[in-house]
């Protein structure tokens, strides 16, 4: 199992499935905040989508731009097999890792 | 109201400067939108231009970093050197790690030029990484200097026959003149280059 995705490329790579249709820049950064419960840069997502995007795991095509963005376009992003494959080994990787421990781990003084 | 907002100009100026041509309009319409929609309502004006100068001052970083390591990697390998093997002639030297750091800068000015299609991107990135670079290698130095040990007073010799703690202290900041001149060179073959290219294809 090589290449895992980290947590943060998986919670992008989340957001864009989640998001369908809609997942662009400033939605995938809302989706990655909301789930991570923190806040988040947006240039941390910005590259982060570049560095998927160049491997493959995602395609982007432009969008039209509204009035609050000052017309700018949106940059729309799509999951491909490579990203669904990239998913799915990363939540066996966890679940694989995990076996056989009780979750959540009692927390003691020392393990 | 809030639709109305705009971010200190010069700050989304350096944003788009810094990113890729082709993300120029995209991430900065982003950034844009949740200035707009999110961080004015919530924080007020005031800070949101601190917000947005932070998510500008981010971008910057993310795309000049690498080059301000290696830039002040060099600078703090030649101190480290003069330090524990001193010499009579510098010359060589000298001479090796001038022609390193004009690479570095003018590799860098074609790198942030070529990316961005502008020479201002070039002169400007190149001259805040050799900035950057100044306050890494000011900081290693204090650090080597408090760290090495130095009993019978080879160090104190040493520093002085290298050019003298004023030189280690100094010369990196000092290097914002040759950045801006290697920049702006290194920024118009990137651009230049880049619009060739393009003519050609």
């Amino acid at each position: 199992m090589a290449d895992v995705l980290g947590v943060f490329g998986q919670a992008v790579l989340l957001a864009v499935v989640r998001l369908r249709d809609e997942a662009y820049g400033r939605a995938i950064l809302k989706e990655v905040q909301a789930r991570l419960e923190r806040d988040v840069a947006p240039g941390e997502v910005h590259a982060t989508l570049e560095r998927l995007e160049a491997k493959g795991l995602l395609t982007s095509r432009l969008g039209s731009g509204t009035p609050v963005r000052a017309g700018r376009a949106r940059r729309y992003y799509r999951l491909q097999p490579a990203g669904i494959r990239a998913l799915n080994d990363a939540r066996a990787a966890a679940e694989t890792m995990w076996r056989g421990v009780a979750w959540p781990l009692p927390v003691r003084r020392s393990c | 109201m809030s639709r109305a907002e705009m971010p200190p100009g010069w700050a989304e100026s350096l944003l788009r400067l810094v990113l890729k041509e082709n993300d120029r309009e995209t991430v900065s319409g982003d950034l844009l939108e949740e200035y707009r929609e999110t961080i004015v309502p919530r924080r007020g004006r005031r800070s949101s231009h601190l917000w947005y100068i932070r998510q500008t001052a981010g971008f910057v970083l993310r795309a000049v970093w690498p080059w301000a390591l290696l830039f002040s990697g060099q600078f703090l390998a030649r101190t480290a050197y003069d330090w524990a093997v001193p010499t009579h002639d510098y010359h060589v030297r000298a001479e090796f790690s001038t022609e390193f750091g004009v690479t570095t800068l003018l590799v860098t000015a074609l790198w942030m030029s070529w990316r961005s299609g502008s020479v201002v991107a070039g002169t400007l990135m190149t001259a805040i990484a050799s900035q950057l670079a100044a306050i890494v290698s000011v900081s290693g130095a204090s650090l080597m200097l408090a760290l090495w040990p130095d009993p019978a007073g080879h160090l104190r010799q040493a520093i002085a026959e290298s050019g003298g703690i004023e030189e280690v202290y100094l010369l990196p900041f000092m290097m914002i003149v040759p950045a801006l001149i290697i920049g702006t060179v290194g920024g118009a073959i990137g651009s230049l280059s880049r619009r060739l290219l393009r003519f050609g294809s």
